[in-house]
């Protein structure tokens, strides 16, 4: 973790927050499993803090060991407010139409391959997320609103949501690996919160804390 | 007592579910497009009334919102809607059912624990008709109904694609009217108009659904024939030729006959490219109308 975290957040916070996004996505992965029937393992989630100025670079790293990619973006509001952003291997959007699929898949003139790709993507996309971003605010005593997810395009990654943040500020980002089972693909988790979350989180992180003392 | 009121009173269907697909709340909205009335569905699980909802999917994203608090979202892009209510003013569309924007999300309690779900339902059917309207103007040709020139040339862009990777045949029909200027100088262009439209009809009657007929310039047709060889394009070719010969075309009780000149080419190896195509499809109406009119030529 880079230095200027460290005005931000405490050590302490910081562990705290780890704490939570263990059990959060611990929780996540359970529930989608026995619930939703969709079998997926996250790897323990990593923070940063990045200035907002460094965020296209440490996207662009990111996602850059990721080639030929395809984004699913959603906006989530609330105390806890930001963009989740899921990162999939382009290949991946058939074996996610096949994993979604109810029965063999009808082609229509109106309904081409195309459309039900994207459908089980933004699906595929909008349940991740929510879980995770659902489990997170749970914990943290909240609840999140959502806007619909949409696809973009990996070389727009950057105009798409740089600017919906202030270049002059921090975002948090948290970062998973996560991998379908019996299935040999893998994609990126990012929860990319603003600043204006950071004080509400600092004190929920307290909060949580103090419940266990 | 003011938001029961708005419930009923807003231009949005707003259902509300329990955790077990049964309806707790059923507005004044969908009473009205669902035709049926609340007290009917009230208590019911909504699978008994639409039983198409019940999928896989739908469950998947209903307890998606259940368990995490998730949104999920129907978009009528995607879904084309979600509860099948007949369509009113498509404006001679075939869009048979209500477009719909849904949405489903948790309602909570004072405690945060989600013990309903709701869904909203609305009404997009007027931009989806009125973007199935700017499809279709951009794609036809607005007299006669068939294609126009831009979206043939931009199938042929594809199948020539296709011909390259497959090395499936693929014919290509030009068909001129003869002497139409004659029918226009003698009769009128109303009455050349109507010609064009019987024409365009009796050629796409004689083609097959996956064959992509358009209007190419003033008098002259096109016909892309994909999988198909010389020999069917050519005996296609005159079948048409013939039936129109033999028609007779009725416009305002005179009695009109026709005869059209046609092209006929097909692609192989050493066409590269769709224009040459083209251009030997013409070659050879040119040749046909060199050859004294009334018939089909290909050139080998």
């Amino acid at each position: 973790m880079s230095s200027e975290t460290n005005d931000i957040f405490s050590d302490e916070e910081k562990d705290i927050l780890q704490e939570i996004m263990n059990i959060a996505f611990g929780s996540a992965t359970a529930d989608l499993a026995e619930v939703i029937d969709i079998f997926v393992e996250l790897s323990v989630p990593q923070i940063h803090l990045i200035p907002v100025g460094e965020l296209p670079d440490f996207l662009k790293n990111t996602i850059h060991a990721y080639d030929e990619t395809v984004i699913v973006d959603q906006k989530f509001w609330g105390d806890f407010s930001g963009s989740g952003l899921l990162v999939l291997p382009s290949r991946a959007t058939k074996e996610m139409l096949m994993l979604l699929a109810d029965k063999e898949p009808e082609v229509s003139f109106t309904k081409t391959m195309a459309t039900l790709e994207k459908e089980s993507l933004v699906e595929i996309g909008n349940i991740l997320i929510g879980a995770c971003v659902g489990k997170l605010s749970e914990l943290l005593k909240t609840f999140a609103t959502y806007s619909p997810p949409r696809i973009i395009n990996g070389s727009n990654v950057q105009n798409a949501f740089i600017k919906s943040f202030d270049p002059s500020q921090t975002a948090i980002v948290l970062k998973t690996i996560f991998k379908f089972e019996h299935k040999d693909l893998s994609g990126l988790l990012l929860l990319l919160a603003n600043q204006e979350s950071i004080g509400w989180l600092r004190k929920a992180l307290h909060e949580f804390l103090e419940s266990y003392e | 007592m003011i938001f029961s009121q708005i419930f009923e009173m807003v231009n949005v269907g707003i259902v509300i579910l329990d955790k077990e697909f049964k309806v707790y709340k059923w507005n004044r909205w969908m009473e009205t497009y669902g035709k049926i009335p609340a007290e009917k569905i009230v208590g019911a699980s909504l699978f008994t009334f639409f039983p198409d909802l019940n999928t896989p999917s739908f469950r998947r994203n209903f307890k998606a919102v259940t368990t995490f608090g998730n949104f999920a979202f129907f978009s009528q892009n995607l879904h084309g809607h979600l509860f099948p209510f007949k369509a009113t003013n498509t404006l001679g569309t075939d869009i048979k059912y209500m477009q719909q924007n849904c949405t489903m999300g948790p309602i909570r309690d004072e405690n945060n624990i989600i013990n309903y779900v709701y869904i909203m339902v609305h009404d997009v059917t007027e931009i989806a008709v009125y973007e199935q309207k700017l499809l279709e103007m951009n794609i036809k040709d607005p007299m006669t109904g068939v294609y126009n020139r831009r979206y043939l040339e931009s199938c042929l862009e594809r199948e020539f694609e296709i011909h390259k990777r497959y090395k499936k045949p693929l014919s290509l029909i030009m068909l001129d009217i003869d002497f139409f200027k004659r029918v226009n100088d003698t009769c009128g262009h109303q009455c050349g108009d109507s010609i064009l439209i019987e024409c365009a009809s009796f050629i796409d009657s004689n083609i097959r659904t996956v064959d992509i007929l358009a209007r190419y310039g003033g008098e002259e047709f096109c016909c892309l024939l994909p999988e198909t060889r010389i020999e069917s394009a050519l005996s296609t070719a005159e079948r048409i030729r013939k039936k129109i010969e033999d028609h007779t075309f009725h416009v305002n009780k005179t009695k009109i006959k026709i005869t059209v000149s046609q092209g006929v080419a097909v692609l192989s190896p050493e066409i590269t490219s769709p224009e040459t195509l083209l251009k030997i499809a013409d070659s050879a109406l040119y040749k046909a109308k060199e050859d004294g009119r009334n018939r089909t030529v290909t050139i080998s």
